[in-house]
């Protein structure tokens, strides 16, 4: 077993890890592309700053609190808290991060951390319950929507129990053979699921204000389909 | 809906049940209709740019379902199928499985997601339930565009034949008619109308104004909705107020090539949008003129303003609306407005081409409150305020008033009721039909107009009768 905790914490996590690298910078250089001038467009005259007080509003969504959608609002913002600031600083992965990347990055500490991860998973809970239950998230949801979502509880749900055990019904090496190996798979998610958001967050907003329609498109489009005469 | 649900077959067909059409569409398609789809979405993705946009929204699109409150037409039907974010679903969902490797490797090991005829049924009824307000995608944390799907989803069914009838035939005379308009107004009605207006003007003002018509190298060529000349000439007259009063009547034209600002193009074709703009464009080179100058119509303005710089050059022509031109001259003292004339009170609706997915929003505020003293705003307001129920084209098609009437416009109407104005200002051809349709149709006791409407009654023009003795004039006719 230490074996595969040793497999998993070295050669596993740092494949994984640029797996999800390399699928973020492949999705940033398509967007990057799309909005270039090489296709066309001329990004100088971007509205940038209103693109950045847009994105900047949603980091932070006091603003966009609407009847109807607070309480799932206010949830997924205090998740995504969790759920950044604990894989990054807690102190035990800070030794990860130095080890692979040389990076000395400030730690939180553990009280903190507890209280964050136990935090994050009370919200990953609620998020989980408005799927099952609320008629609206229902019927848009699918396996992927729920998968995701226990997929992002089970390293913290592992993780805290690796740090505490005497609530620990497992030996220690099988919870963290299970948070490496739970985070891990959400590595290789993160690029080809939803969860690329953590990137393109930022690029949708400036993808859908410089996005334009492709002049002469239309009459290729009747062209091809209906010939030269193409009517009404 | 389902009272207008139809199923219009061409002579001889076979029947299909599943084909199901809630407007009327010109020839019903009845076969192949999931195979020519696929085919006009692949030949649409080939030509256009669509592809890099809908990949980055199936990777980020996390459903939260925000813009499920922010929609008119789901807060009052509650149905999951009017949910912003189920609709764009369905287009991502077909993206995903026909035109990407990975959904297409998915497919051979799963039972995922397939077009059927079905599904077809589905999105042809609840993208034309979608009034395309983008009120949802204000409400988006990721910013995804569902209006800008819906419009996708429209032109993939256009070009396989399913369009209302009512858009298709305006569209076709606007294209390929002879009046190029699609009211299919002739020329000659058109300078009729105009020589009338003149009359109109010439004994409600006392000063004598002939319509310029196809003057060359003016500063404006005007367009409005061709709907106007018949239907809202009052509007027509206000425009004209502002010019003379201005002292810019020597600077502007209509032109007869082409009066018409509707781009139908915009709800539901890229092809038609583009063409529209192309022969919008021409008939402001033929005359030489400098600006393109709109009336009062949202999606007129919107379209002009957003994709004359596209399809024509980024500098051809600057596309201004009428609202902002009048600001400009009331800031520079070129006209004055009588602020005891308007005693009613005003409220402004917001259209949301030109309100949300445009730049209008102050403007027409900072006009009325200069000259109406009881101007109360409607809540939501700006840019979050509610679309009319008509938008998107909807409007035009009749056989689906009862769901504009129950559904689409419900909301607005709750909110005209709540201000307790007596005149709603709609500075749109297709708002202001929606919204008086919507007062009759819920028994709210106010009247809608244009701003230029209004404008009318308060302009104070020099050498003509003052907006005092117009009001008494009005008065005594009204006895």
């Amino acid at each position: 077993m230490e074996q595969w905790i040793e497999f998993a914490k070295g050669p596993l996590f740092a494949f994984t890890f640029l797996i999800m690298v390399l699928g973020l910078i492949k999705l940033v250089i398509i967007q990057i592309y799309t909005i270039s001038a090489g296709k066309g467009r001329n990004i100088r005259n971007t509205n940038w700053k209103k693109i950045v007080i847009d994105t900047l509003s949603w980091v932070i969504p006091v603003r966009h609190l609407i009847p109807g959608t607070r309480i799932f609002s206010i949830v997924s913002f205090l998740c995504h808290i969790g759920i950044i600031l604990v894989p990054l600083f807690l102190a035990d992965h800070i030794a990860l991060w130095e080890g692979f990347f040389k990076l000395d990055l400030p730690q939180i500490g553990y009280a903190l951390a507890d209280f964050l991860t136990l935090f994050t998973i009370a919200c990953l809970f609620i998020l989980l319950g408005f799927r099952i239950f609320s008629s609206r998230l229902r019927a848009m949801s699918k396996k992927m929507d729920y998968l995701l979502l226990i997929n992002i509880l089970i390293p913290f749900i592992a993780g805290y129990l690796a740090s505490h055990p005497g609530i620990n019904p497992l030996s220690w090496n099988t919870v963290m053979l299970i948070h490496l190996l739970s985070a891990e798979l959400l590595f290789v998610l993160i690029p080809f699921t939803k969860l690329a958001h953590i990137v393109l967050f930022i690029f949708d907003r400036i993808s859908g204000i410089h996005w334009q329609l492709r002049p002469g498109a239309g009459d290729r489009v009747a062209e091809a389909l209906y010939g030269k005469e193409a009517k009404v | 809906m389902n009272e207008s649900n139809m199923n219009i077959q061409p002579a001889g067909a076979i029947a299909i049940p599943v084909n199901k059409y809630p407007y009327y569409i010109e020839n019903p398609v009845t076969e192949n209709r999931v195979e020519r789809f696929l085919e006009a979405f692949a030949t649409v993705l080939q030509y256009s740019d669509y592809k890099s946009l809908l990949d980055s929204y199936c990777s980020s699109n996390t459903k939260c379902n925000r813009c499920a409150v922010a929609c008119p037409i789901f807060l009052v039907t509650g149905d999951p199928k009017d949910i912003p974010c189920y609709r764009t679903n369905i287009i991502l969902d077909i993206y995903r499985r026909y035109f990407t490797i990975g959904g297409a490797i998915k497919a051979r090991f799963t039972n995922g997601f397939e077009l059927t005829e079905e599904v077809i049924d589905d999105i042809l009824n609840i993208f034309y339930r979608c009034t395309a307000c983008r009120r949802c995608t204000n409400e988006c944390p990721l910013g995804i565009d569902h209006g800008m799907i819906t419009r996708l989803a429209r032109y993939v069914l256009s070009l396989i034949g399913i369009v209302p009838k009512a858009l298709q035939v305006s569209v076709r005379e606007q294209l390929e008619g002879e009046t190029h308009n699609t009211s299919k107004i002739p020329k000659v009605a058109l300078i009729n109308t105009l020589e009338f207006l003149s009359e109109e003007l010439n004994d409600m003002l006392g000063v004598q104004m002939e319509f310029p018509v196809d003057k060359k190298n003016r500063d404006y060529v005007f367009f409005c909705a061709v709907s106007d000349y018949l239907l809202e000439p009052e509007t027509l007259m206000g425009n004209a107020a502002v010019l003379y009063a201005a002292g810019d009547w020597d600077k502007w034209t209509i032109g007869t090539q082409n009066y018409d600002g509707i781009n139908y193009g915009l709800f539901y074709s890229d092809w038609h949008l583009e063409n529209i703009i192309k022969q919008l464009v021409g008939e402001v080179t033929r005359l030489e003129g400098k600006n393109i100058l709109i009336g009062e119509c949202g999606h007129a303005s919107r379209s002009a303003h957003d994709f004359v710089p596209v399809f024509a050059g980024k500098d051809k022509y600057p596309v201004i609306n009428f609202m902002e031109y009048t600001l400009q001259c009331i800031k520079e003292g070129k006209i004055k407005l009588d602020n005891n004339i308007v005693t009613e009170r005003v409220t402004y609706h917001d259209p949301c081409n030109i309100a949300r997915s445009g730049w209008i929003v102050n403007q027409p505020r900072q006009i009325l409150k200069s000259f109406v003293k009881d101007f109360v705003e409607m809540t939501p307001t700006g840019k979050e305020n509610y679309c009319c129920g008509g938008g998107g084209g909807l409007v035009s098609i009749d056989e689906i008033h009862e769901f504009r009437m129950s559904i689409g416009g419900k909301i607005k109407a709750e909110q005209l009721r709540q201000t307790g104005a007596e005149i709603c200002i709609a500075p749109c051809a297709n708002c202001k039909k929606q919204l008086k349709e919507l007062i009759e149709y819920y028994d709210i006791s106010c009247k809608v107009m244009g701003l230029h409407d209004l404008i009318l009654k308060a302009i104070e023009i020099p050498g003509a009768k003052s907006p005092q003795e117009r009001k008494e004039e009005a008065a005594l006719m009204e006895i």
